[in-house]
């Protein structure tokens, strides 16, 4: 991994951590409780910039695959596969305190409303990309593969738009980027945002933890393949 | 003019291949028929009126049926190294793909009408009195379908894990087909009128097309050498 990489990866990723402890601190301690639901509430700080750093990830993929499939940038394809990482773990939190949140708010800790549905399906097709990847004997294709899956999954998000609203759904409206501006008042506002930077900011330290394991191992594969004293592809120098 | 004539030549292959040998066809036809047997033990007619669920036991078994027969799109061409000698030929890659995608229509089309057969039969449904929007319904999601279907087999066929990574990859890309066509030929069943479907038939179209383009676009990238 060359240093730069490892640099800014360290220095995002403690101030991810510092971060997470902060918007912990004011969910537990500053933020006021909601009236209507209480205490329960309070998951929200977590659960919704999860989904938006989730959401962001599977875009970043999306993007990467498609325009690694145009160019055949090796740095792109490890980008995804960075992103795709991360994006399954931000979409596994998602999954963990939803229930845990509607358990008390709904009586139920699972209910096939589209969003639910669609988190949950969304995490299966990445759960596709990672499989074809690792299924494949031949590497080039892999990753042309895992690009494929990961360009229609992403091609499922808008999906997930017209199912919240052609089926009437139980699920929380959005309260901060609805037409009327953000319903959402005050240091709720404050730490959802404090929320969102703390797990974008943990989200690219990863991100670039993995991207520099994933080049560090496909240099070795190329050195082993290639002999000791080979001269790294483009996008691998140190 | 000349893409469709590459095109129909492909899918004209796929049909002669298919009505000589039946290979496919007896195999989803006979998976078809078994299931709805089973059904019938799986179900208790006392607890739930069979036609309250047709549409759904319908919906289910045509597309375990169609990953049967899905799965063994590219299996022919495998051998001998057959597909080399269509993307040798000068026939675009996404010409390919959609006659491909027609072949299987046509084959999933043709199981299809044996599974409302079958299931007519079995547990006495009633289709209600609208078959024009029926069959839209019905044959818009087996193309959004076979679209998806088409191109992940492609993939899985050449992954060591082969026909058991298809359905992981289909069907979650395939919720929304399974989602309005389900509720579209339920309420079909029950009577009710056509513009109660307007809605499913305009999202399964939507699904249909998205999916054919990304299929046409994307096919030349899994079969790349």
């Amino acid at each position: 991994m060359s240093s730069r990489i490892r640099w800014s990866g360290a220095v995002l990723g403690v101030l991810g951590l510092a971060l997470v402890l902060v918007v912990h601190w004011q969910v537990f301690f500053w933020v006021s409780t909601e009236r209507t639901m209480g205490v329960v509430q309070r998951i929200f700080y977590i659960h919704v910039p999860a989904a938006w750093v989730a959401f962001m990830a599977f875009g970043i993929v999306a993007i990467c695959s498609a325009v690694y499939l145009w160019l055949k940038d090796e740095r792109l394809d490890m980008a995804a596969v960075a992103a795709a990482e991360g994006g399954m773990l931000f979409t596994t939190i998602v999954l963990l305190t939803g229930p845990l949140w509607g358990r008390v708010a709904w009586g139920t800790w699972w209910t096939w409303e589209p969003r639910l549905t669609f988190t949950l399906l969304l995490w299966f097709i990445y759960l596709g990309y990672f499989l074809v990847r690792s299924s494949t004997e031949n590497p080039q294709r892999g990753k042309r593969f895992a690009a494929v899956v990961g360009i229609v999954g992403a091609l499922d998000i808008p999906l997930i738009h017209v199912s919240v609203q052609f089926f009437r759904s139980q699920h929380p409206k959005a309260v901060v980027i609805n037409p009327e501006g953000p319903s959402l008042q005050g240091e709720m506002l404050t730490t959802l945002f404090t929320g969102l930077l703390a797990f974008t900011v943990l989200f690219f330290a990863l991100f670039l933890f993995r991207y520099g394991l994933e080049r560090m191992k496909r240099a070795l594969t190329h050195r082993q393949l290639a002999g000791d004293g080979a001269p790294l592809p483009e996008g691998f120098a140190s | 003019m000349e893409y469709l004539r590459q095109m129909g030549a492909l899918i004209w292959k796929d049909v002669v291949v298919e009505l000589r040998t039946r290979e496919r066809f007896a195999a989803m036809g006979g998976f078809t028929i078994l299931v709805g047997i089973l059904f019938n033990f799986a179900i208790d007619p006392t607890v739930v009126e069979p036609q309250a669920i047709g549409s759904g036991l319908i919906w289910m078994t045509i597309i375990f049926g169609g990953m049967l027969g899905l799965g063994r799109t590219f299996h022919l061409e495998e051998e001998e190294g057959a597909f080399h000698g269509i993307l040798l030929s000068p026939i675009p890659r996404d010409a390919i793909y959609l006659g491909k995608v027609v072949a299987n229509f046509l084959l999933l089309t043709a199981v299809t009408v044996l599974v409302f057969g079958v299931f007519a039969l079995f547990f006495g449904l009633q289709f209600g009195g609208h078959p024009l929007a029926l069959a839209g319904v019905v044959l818009l999601g087996i193309l959004g379908f076979v679209a998806v279907g088409t191109l992940f087999s492609a993939i899985s066929a050449g992954t060591t894990m082969g026909d058991t990574l298809l359905p992981i990859l289909v069907f979650p890309v395939l919720i929304p087909v399974v989602i309005y066509g389900v509720t579209a030929t339920s309420r079909l069943f029950q009577g009710l009128p056509v513009s109660e479907v307007d809605g499913n038939i305009r999202i399964m179209g939507a699904f249909a097309v998205v999916a054919l383009a990304a299929g046409a676009g994307l096919f030349r990238y899994v079969v790349e050498e």
